[in-house]
């Protein structure tokens, strides 16, 4: 079931100025619910573009986006209705931190949807629970935290929101390898948990081949593929093509066919790679047998 | 690319755009006096004709200029009215009680609106849409070089106008990206009363500040590693040179005015 359908969906930066720049154009994509949807492209192939449509921040060029089947744009008063639902985590997300403490930052989306304080204050402890925040953390100034804790004190400011639709824009961008597998592993404990829908941007292959079921891939403005994670992988070459970096060792598998070792199509694990070359050599072993 | 979509500059590849910048300035500043001149019909036609042409050379489509000139479209008014009512002369047109409009007055009112349209239009051609914000700094730095002698830090001065320049359109970008982020999270900053509006913008406010305060941190120490200290020494890596187009452009703009105080001198219709 589609939660989110954008259809022929155009977007044009400063249109009629000599700086007119089309950062969209004619996209039509689904996004399937309760799953993790992996949204990857090159620089300034539109996706931070994409996502700002999602939740109604930027109103399409043309083109309807559709949240379980209802135009987004019908009832341009009560846009901010669509914001608690589509949630959206922006690029850098800790340069937006602005309150005294952690707790009253993570609490403003909520205010804003004008729930009692109690209720409130239970989801902000939801929140840091779900992102792995210490309670003890609760009540610092989120100006004296780490950039990786920062990240996560936006992420949960978000989910405070329990929107149905979590959209994160670059979660794991700038953090090493161990904090961008904290993150990302989080975000699937959250989905799992709460079945809510969730759709991650990245530049980086590797991260959505292990962590999503859905891949959406985008060059120049344009979709170029979009399906599961071993049907969009399964097609690495036009991947390279269009100047994504697949993962390594995917790459791998592509230069060993090359050299006429008949690996499987769509490898983007170690493991699935592990057993297609064990089973290559087993079945050498049973050639060379015979022959014996 | 972003930066240069400060202001009004308009890109393009016209001769104005090619112009030296500092010989830019030299010729806004003689256009203003030569607008200043003109007393007659004449030489106000004269006046108007060359604003057209700039518009026509600088490649710039007159519907911009247009929307630029009416912006000022209500002192104009202003402007044309308080010369047509207060302006004494010779040749009534209008008596009637209080209401004394003469002749004189009309001609004046003319040619106040030709004057003040002629200077928007002219030192915007020549400056502000052909010129980056940038190369202008640039240009005044250098035509301003010699008052270093009275001890006036020139240099210093432009080069914080270059940076001022400089992070404007990186604060509007990062405004933006600040107020999404917060919207995303339902803020709302066009509804409610005036203090809750005001109070709106401090989602926005703190977390600018915030930013600004440690770009201008970055950038200090980034500028000190790279030893800069002052403009004593320092070279520059675009070095201006003046070429044959920008001594013919000065030519051109002596001869108009020339032809301005002789049209003057030919003393037709009314002289202000
Ligand atoms: N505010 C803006 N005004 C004009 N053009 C813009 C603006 N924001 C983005 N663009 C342009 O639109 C295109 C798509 O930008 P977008 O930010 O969506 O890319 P992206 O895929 O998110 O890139 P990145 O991976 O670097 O975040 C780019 O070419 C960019 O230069
Ligand atoms: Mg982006």
């Amino acid at each position: 079931m589609s939660k989110i359908t954008l259809e022929n969906i155009s977007y044009v930066y400063s249109p009629g100025t000599p700086f007119e720049m089309h950062a969209l154009e004619g996209i039509n994509l689904n996004i399937r619910e309760n799953a993790i949807t992996g949204l990857i492209g090159h620089t300034g192939s539109g996706k931070s573009t994409l996502v700002q449509l999602l939740n109604g921040l930027t109103r399409p060029t043309s083109g309807r986006v559709l949240l379980d089947g209802k135009d987004i744009w019908q009832e341009p008063k009560k846009i901010k209705q669509v914001r608690f639902r589509v949630g959206l985590v922006m690029q850098y997300p800790e340069y937006q931190l602005f309150e005294e403490t952690v707790r009253a930052d993570i609490a403003f989306g909520p205010k804003n949807m004008g729930l009692s304080a109690q209720e409130i204050a239970e989801r902000v402890s939801e929140a840091a629970l779900l992102t792995g925040l210490d309670e003890s953390l609760l009540d610092h100034s989120p100006f004296d935290l780490s950039g990786g804790q920062k990240r996560r004190v936006a992420i949960a400011g978000v989910i405070a929101m329990r929107p149905e639709v979590l959209v994160l824009d670059e979660p794991a961008a700038g953090l090493d390898p161990r904090g961008r597998d904290t993150i990302l592993n989080m975000l699937r404990d959250y989905q799992q948990k709460t079945g809510a829908t969730v759709m991650i941007v990245s530049h980086s292959m590797e991260d959505m081949a292990r962590f999503c079921d859905d891949i959406i891939v985008l060059a120049h403005g344009k979709l170029v593929m979009q399906g599961r994670g071993h049907e969009v992988f399964a097609r690495s070459r036009e991947l390279s093509d269009v100047g994504l970096n697949i993962p390594e060792i995917s790459r791998l598998c592509l230069m060993l066919r090359e050299r006429g070792i008949p690996m499987d199509d769509g490898i983007f694990t170690v493991e699935q790679a592990e057993q297609c070359l064990l089973r290559l050599l087993e079945s050498r072993e049973q050639r060379t047998e015979g022959y014996v | 690319m972003k930066s240069i979509t400060l202001g009004q500059f308009y890109p393009s590849d016209s001769i104005l755009h090619r112009l030296d910048p500092r010989m830019k300035v030299i010729l806004a500043v003689l256009y203003i006096v030569a607008t200043f001149l003109c007393k007659n019909v004449l030489s106000f036609a004269l006046l108007l004709l060359s604003a057209i042409v700039l518009i026509l050379i600088s490649k710039i489509p007159m519907k911009l200029v247009l929307g630029g000139i009416k912006a000022i479209l209500f002192i104009m008014a202003f402007t044309a009215l308080i010369n047509v009512f207060f302006t004494k002369g010779e040749t009534p047109i209008v008596e009637w009680r209080f209401i004394h409009i003469y002749a004189e007055g009309l001609w004046q009112a003319l040619f106040m609106i030709v004057r003040i349209t002629v200077l928007i239009v002219g030192t915007s051609m020549l400056l502000t849409y052909t010129t980056t914000p940038i190369m202008l700094t640039d240009a005044l730095e250098q035509l301003l070089a010699p008052l270093r002698v009275l001890h006036i830090p020139v240099h210093e001065f432009a080069m914080m106008m270059t940076i001022a320049l400089r992070f404007i359109p990186t604060l509007v970008e990062e405004t933006n990206k600040i107020m999404s982020a917060q919207k995303a999270r339902g803020a709302d900053f066009t509804s409610g009363s005036l203090i809750s509006r005001a109070k709106a913008l401090i989602p926005i406010l703190i977390p600018l500040f915030v930013s600004a305060f440690r770009r201008a941190d970055e950038l200090a120490t980034a500028m000190e590693c790279r030893c800069y200290h002052g403009g004593a020494g320092r070279t520059r890596m675009t070095i201006l040179h003046y070429s044959p187009k920008d001594f013919v452009a000065l030519a051109v703009i002596v001869v108009f005015g020339a032809g301005i105080i002789v049209l003057n001198r030919l003393g037709i219709g009314y002289t202000m």
